[in-house]
C-alpha cells in the first residue's frame, strides 16, 4: 500500500480548495467591475455628449437670433427690397450694426447678406467679398435648402465668400421674406467660426485617447479630430451604424481596439454628437485592482499554504514522534518515556502507549526476577542434596565395610553414592523425566538401606504411563529424606516407604508414604508451616520443594501432608503434566 | 516525496498566478503592453512652414501619429529645401543621437546616399517620406508616386492645349527624387502630343519662378501650356502669367496647394493643380517606423496618392478637407 503523507494530503487540498475559491472570485469580480465601469463610462460620458450637444445648441440658437435680428431690421429689408436705395450709406450703416455683434462675440466669424439679383453686405475679417464667387448662383444654391421660416444649418465647410482667408465654419441661413409676395428676395448668412466647435469638443477628456465628433444628418463629418485620417482612410468610424442608432450606446472593434460610441442627436441642428471611449482605457482603472487583486491571490495562496503546512505539521509532528519512539519499543528499548508535544487525540493515544509499553517492561522485570530466583532455589536444592551428615553418615558406613572386609558392599554403596550424585548435581535442565527421579530416589533409598539394614525397606510403583513425563527434578528425595528421619528412624520394628506415581486428569500425583511414628497434630502443624517458612524441624529441603512448585506451577500446586501418631506420614506431591515435553 | 510534494507546491502557485494573470490581462496583455516611448528622429527638406505649407502639414500628420501611438517625435530640417548640406548635417547629428527611427524626407536623391547607408550599418530603421534616395538603404518609402502625379499634371493640361502646341515643364531642384520621377511622369505622357521646351530649374525659389517664367512667356508666344511642379514654382509662375494678361492663352497646371497657389486656381491663373496628401505622409511615415521597430515586415513603397484640383471641384466637401486642412491636436 502506498503511504500518502497528511501533509501532501492536506496541502494539495488547501492548494486545490483556494485555486478554486480564488478563481471564481476573481471571474465574479471581474465581470461585475468591468459591468459597472461600463454603466459608469456610459452614464458619465452620455452626461458630456449631452452638455455638449446643448451648448452647441445655445451657439446655434444664438446665431438664429442674430440672423433673426437682421430679418426684421428695417435697413436690411430696405436693401434688399429696394435696389434703387443700395447705396454705400446703406451699406456702411448695415455694416456697421453687423460689426457690432461681431466685435462682441468673438465667435461669429461673418455675418453676410445675399440679394437674389447677386448683391451683397459682408461683415467679416478683412472686409472683401470674394470677386470669383457667382453671388447669383451662391443665392439659388442656398435658398434652395431653406424651408420658410426655418434656419438651415450647414455642416463645416471652407467659407469662400471672404476674400482674404478660407475660414472654417458652420454657416446659418435665413430667408428674409418679401412682405408683397412672401417670396423671398434675401438671405443672411451667419457664419460660427469652426474652431469655437472643435474647441468645445477637442476639450472634452475621454480617457487617455477618446475623443468627441459630430456628424451631420446626412453622415458627413461636421467634426473629428482626425478628419484627415478618415479623409485618406486611414481610420475609419461606424458611421452607418451611429447614425441607425439614433442616440444611445454602442459597442463595436475599430481599427483592432474595442470602443464604446455614445451618441446624442439634436433637435435643433440634426447632428449627432458622438463620443469615443476605449474600453481598454476605461479598465486601466481596474489595472490597479487587478494588479492588487493578483498580488493579494499569490499571498492568500502562500500563506493558506503556510497554514496548511502549520496544521499538518501540528498533526504529522506528534504521530511522526509517538512513530518513532514505537520503532524504538520494537526494536527493545522499553526504558523510555513516550511523551508528544500535543494537546488532543495523539496525546491520549500517547498516553496509552505509554502506560502499556511501562506495563510491559514490568512484565519483562517480574519474569527476569522470577528466572533468578528459580536459578537460586535449584542451587538450593542442589545444596541440600548435599547434606554433610548423609554424606559422613554414608561414607562412615563405606569406611566400616571395608574394615570389616565387606568389599563387595562398599564396592555398591560407593557406586550408588556416586550415581546419587551424578543426577543430583548434573547440570542443565531443571526438568528430567519421571523415570530419571524414581531411578534418583531408588539410589538413594539403596544407600539408606546400607545404613538401616532390614529396618527400612521400601516399595516403588509409578504408573508406566508416566515414565516418559517431564517432573521438575528432585522433588521426591527430600520427601523421602523427610520420612525416613521423622518417621522411619525412631520407630521400633521394621520400616515401609511406599512410593506411588499415578495420573489424575492433567496432573501428575506422587504419594510418599511411611508407616513410621506419626506425627500428632503440633507435629503435623509445624511441618505444615515448615512449607512456608523453612524451620529447624525438618530442614531446607522440603520447603524448598514446596517453593520450586510454587514458582514454577501456581499455589494450586504443591505438597500436602496428612498424619496420626503411630498411624504413619503420608505426604503428597501434586504438579501438573508439563505439556509437549516428552523425553 | 518531500521534492514531489515542493514541486506540486511550485506547480501550483505558477498554474494559479498564470490562471489569474490570463484571466485579468488576457488579450489586453498581449495588445497593448505597456512599452517605454520610442524616439523617433523626423529630418524635412525644411522647416519653414510658412513658405511651404506643405511641410506644415506633413508635421501635423507627424505629430498627430505621434500623439496617437505614443512615440516621441523630434522634427528638424534646413531653413532652405535648396540647403542640401545643411540638411546632410543635420541627419549626421540625427545618427549620433541613436534614436529608434529615423524618418528622412532626402533633399537629394544622390547626396543624401552614403547618410543612408550610415543609418543603416547602425542598424536604425529608415523611413523616406515624400522624397527618396537613390538606393535601398530605405526600409520603406512613403509618399505620391511622382511619376503618376506628373501624368495627372500632363492629362490636366491635356484638356487645355491642342496637339502640337508648345508646352513648358518648370521643375524645382535639380536631382530631387521627386522633381525627377514628377517630371518623366509629364513628359512621358506628353511625348508626341505636344512640342516640350527645355526643362527649367527654380530652385523652389518662387521668384527665380518667376523670372524663369515671365521671361518664358515674353520670348515665346507660342507658348500654350506651363507645368510648374512645385508649390513655389507655380506660385511664381503664376504671377508672372497673372502680371503678363495671358492667363487666357497659357494653361498653368500646377503642384502642391498653398494659400497662394489656391487663389490662383479660383482666379483661373492656374488652371489645375495636382494635390499631395502632406498629412498622411507624415502620420504613415510615423506609423512605419514604430511598426519596423516592432520588427514588423513592410511593403518597400507606399502610396499617399494625389487628386487633381481644379476650380469646379475645390470647394467639395472631400477635397476641402484636404486643400484647407484644419489645425488637428490639441
Amino acid at each position: 500500500m502506498k503511504i500518502r503523507r497528511i501533509q501532501d494530503t492536506l496541502i494539495r487540498g488547501f492548494a486545490a480548495l483556494i485555486v478554486f475559491a480564488l478563481l471564481l472570485l476573481g471571474s465574479l469580480s471581474y465581470y461585475y467591475l468591468h459591468k459597472i465601469l461600463i454603466q459608469n463610462a456610459e452614464e458619465t460620458t452620455m452626461q458630456l455628449v449631452s452638455q455638449l450637444n446643448r451648448i452647441i445648441e445655445n451657439y446655434i440658437s444664438y446665431m438664429d437670433d442674430i440672423a433673426l435680428m437682421a430679418v426684421n431690421k428695417e435697413d436690411v429689408r430696405e436693401f434688399i427690397g429696394n435696389p434703387g436705395a443700395d447705396t454705400p450709406r446703406l451699406r456702411d450703416a448695415i455694416e456697421k450694426s453687423f460689426e457690432a455683434i461681431r466685435s462682441v462675440r468673438r465667435d461669429i466669424d461673418s455675418v453676410f447678406v445675399i440679394t437674389d439679383d447677386g448683391r451683397a453686405i459682408a461683415a467679416t475679417e478683412g472686409g472683401g467679398l470674394n470677386p470669383t464667387v457667382d453671388l447669383r448662383k451662391r443665392f439659388m444654391e442656398l435658398e434652395a435648402g431653406l424651408v420658410p421660416d426655418r434656419p438651415s444649418v450647414s455642416s463645416a465647410h471652407v467659407e469662400n465668400l471672404v476674400e482674404s482667408r478660407y475660414p472654417w465654419v458652420i454657416s446659418l441661413v435665413r430667408a428674409v421674406p418679401d412682405g408683397a409676395s412672401g417670396k423671398s428676395m434675401g438671405l443672411i448668412q451667419v457664419d460660427l467660426n469652426y474652431e469655437i466647435i472643435a474647441r468645445l469638443c477637442r476639450d472634452i477628456q475621454l480617457g487617455k485617447s477618446g475623443y468627441v465628433f459630430i456628424l451631420s444628418r446626412g453622415g458627413e463629418i461636421v467634426y473629428h479630430p482626425r478628419q484627415q485620417l478618415i479623409y485618406g482612410n486611414l481610420k475609419s468610424e461606424r458611421i452607418p451604424e451611429i447614425l441607425s442608432l439614433n442616440g444611445g450606446n454602442l459597442s463595436a472593434v475599430v481599427d483592432g481596439r474595442a470602443i464604446l460610441y455614445t451618441a446624442v442627436s439634436s433637435r435643433e441642428t440634426g447632428w449627432e454628437v458622438v463620443a469615443v471611449s476605449y474600453l481598454d482605457e476605461l479598465f486601466a482603472a481596474s489595472r490597479a485592482a487587478e494588479y492588487y487583486f493578483i498580488l493579494l491571490s499569490l499571498l492568500v495562496f502562500v500563506s493558506a499554504i503556510g497554514v496548511a503546512f502549520l496544521i499538518s505539521s501540528n498533526i504529522s509532528k506528534p504521530i511522526e514522534s509517538l512513530r518513532r519512539s514505537m520503532q524504538a519499543v520494537e526494536s527493545g528499548n522499553f526504558n523510555i518515556d513516550i511523551t508528544v508535544n500535543a494537546r488532543n487525540e495523539v496525546y491520549q493515544l500517547a498516553r496509552d502507549c505509554d502506560i502499556a509499553v511501562k506495563k510491559v517492561r514490568d512484565l519483562i522485570e517480574q519474569n527476569r526476577r522470577e528466572l533468578e530466583l528459580k536459578r537460586k532455589l535449584e542451587l538450593r536444592s542442589l545444596q541440600a542434596q548435599i547434606n554433610p551428615h548423609f554424606l559422613y553418615n554414608t561414607l562412615d558406613s563405606i569406611i566400616w565395610m571395608i574394615e570389616l572386609g565387606e568389599n563387595d558392599r562398599a564396592i555398591d554403596m560407593t557406586s550408588s553414592l556416586a550415581k546419587f550424585f551424578r543426577i543430583g548435581i548434573s547440570r542443565g535442565s531443571e526438568t528430567i523425566s519421571v523415570a530419571t527421579e524414581v531411578e534418583y530416589v531408588q539410589t538413594y533409598l539403596e544407600i539408606q538401606k546400607q545404613r538401616y539394614k532390614d529396618k527400612l525397606s521400601y516399595e516403588i510403583a509409578f504408573a508406566p504411563e508416566l515414565a516418559s513425563l517431564q517432573i521438575l527434578k528432585l522433588l521426591i528425595q527430600p520427601l523421602v529424606e523427610n520420612a525416613i528421619y521423622h518417621g522411619i528412624k525412631n520407630m521400633e520394628g521394621p520400616g515401609l516407604i511406599r512410593i506411588t506415581g499415578l495420573r489424575e486428569a492433567e496432573a501428575i500425583v506422587i504419594r510418599i508414604s511411611d508407616n513410621g511414628v506419626g506425627m500428632g497434630r503440633e507435629q503435623l502443624e509445624a511441618l505444615r508451616d515448615g512449607l512456608i517458612e523453612p524451620s529447624q524441624a525438618n530442614g531446607v529441603g522440603v520447603h524448598n520443594v514446596q517453593e520450586r512448585i510454587h514458582v514454577y506451577f501456581g499455589l494450586e500446586y504443591g505438597v500436602s501432608f496428612e498424619s496420626a501418631p503411630g498411624a504413619g506420614t503420608v505426604a503428597t506431591i501434586r504438579i501438573p503434566v508439563i505439556p509437549g515435553e516428552v523425553a | 516525496m518531500r521534492n514531489r510534494s515542493v514541486l506540486f507546491l511550485f506547480a501550483a502557485a505558477v498554474l494559479a498566478a498564470v490562471a489569474l494573470t490570463l484571466l485579468y490581462r488576457g488579450n489586453m496583455l498581449l495588445s497593448s503592453m505597456p512599452e517605454a516611448p520610442r524616439r523617433v528622429t523626423v529630418i524635412f527638406k525644411t522647416v519653414d512652414y510658412r513658405s511651404t505649407p506643405f511641410w506644415g502639414n506633413v508635421r501635423d500628420g507627424v505629430l498627430s501619429a505621434g500623439q496617437d501611438l505614443g512615440i516621441d517625435v523630434s522634427i528638424r530640417g534646413p531653413a532652405l529645401e535648396s540647403d542640401i548640406q545643411g540638411q546632410i548635417d543635420i541627419v549626421r547629428g540625427a545618427i549620433l543621437e541613436k534614436p529608434d527611427a529615423i524618418v528622412l524626407a532626402a533633399a537629394d536623391y544622390n547626396l543624401l546616399v552614403p547618410l543612408a547607408r550610415e543609418i543603416k550599418r547602425k542598424g536604425i530603421p529608415l523611413v523616406c517620406i515624400d522624397s527618396f534616395v537613390n538606393s535601398d538603404d530605405a526600409d520603406v518609402r512613403i509618399g505620391t508616386d511622382s511619376y503618376e502625379g506628373g501624368q495627372k499634371c500632363a492629362s490636366a493640361l491635356m484638356r487645355y492645349v491642342h496637339a502640337g502646341d508648345t508646352v513648358a515643364v518648370m521643375s524645382y531642384v535639380k536631382g530631387s527624387s521627386t522633381a525627377i520621377d514628377r517630371e518623366m511622369g509629364v513628359r512621358a505622357s506628353l511625348a508626341g502630343k505636344v512640342k516640350l521646351l527645355d526643362t527649367l530649374y527654380s530652385n523652389a525659389d518662387a521668384d527665380l519662378a518667376h523670372s524663369q517664367a515671365a521671361l518664358l512667356i515674353s520670348t515665346t508666344p507660342s507658348l500654350r501650356g506651363i507645368v510648374a511642379l512645385n508649390d513655389p514654382t507655380a506660385r511664381g509662375a503664376a504671377r508672372a502669367l497673372a502680371e503678363s494678361g495671358k492667363q487666357g492663352t497659357v494653361a498653368l497646371i500646377g503642384f502642391d496647394n498653398s494659400f497662394l497657389v489656391l487663389k490662383y486656381v479660383e482666379r483661373g491663373v492656374i488652371r489645375d493643380t495636382v494635390v499631395q496628401k502632406p498629412f498622411n505622409m507624415g502620420y504613415l511615415g510615423i506609423r512605419a517606423a514604430r511598426d519596423l521597430i516592432r520588427g514588423k515586415k513592410l511593403p518597400l513603397f507606399i502610396n499617399t496618392g494625389s487628386v487633381d484640383i481644379s476650380r469646379s471641384n475645390m470647394f467639395q466637401p472631400e477635397n476641402q478637407k484636404l486643400l484647407f486642412p484644419v489645425a488637428e491636436g490639441p
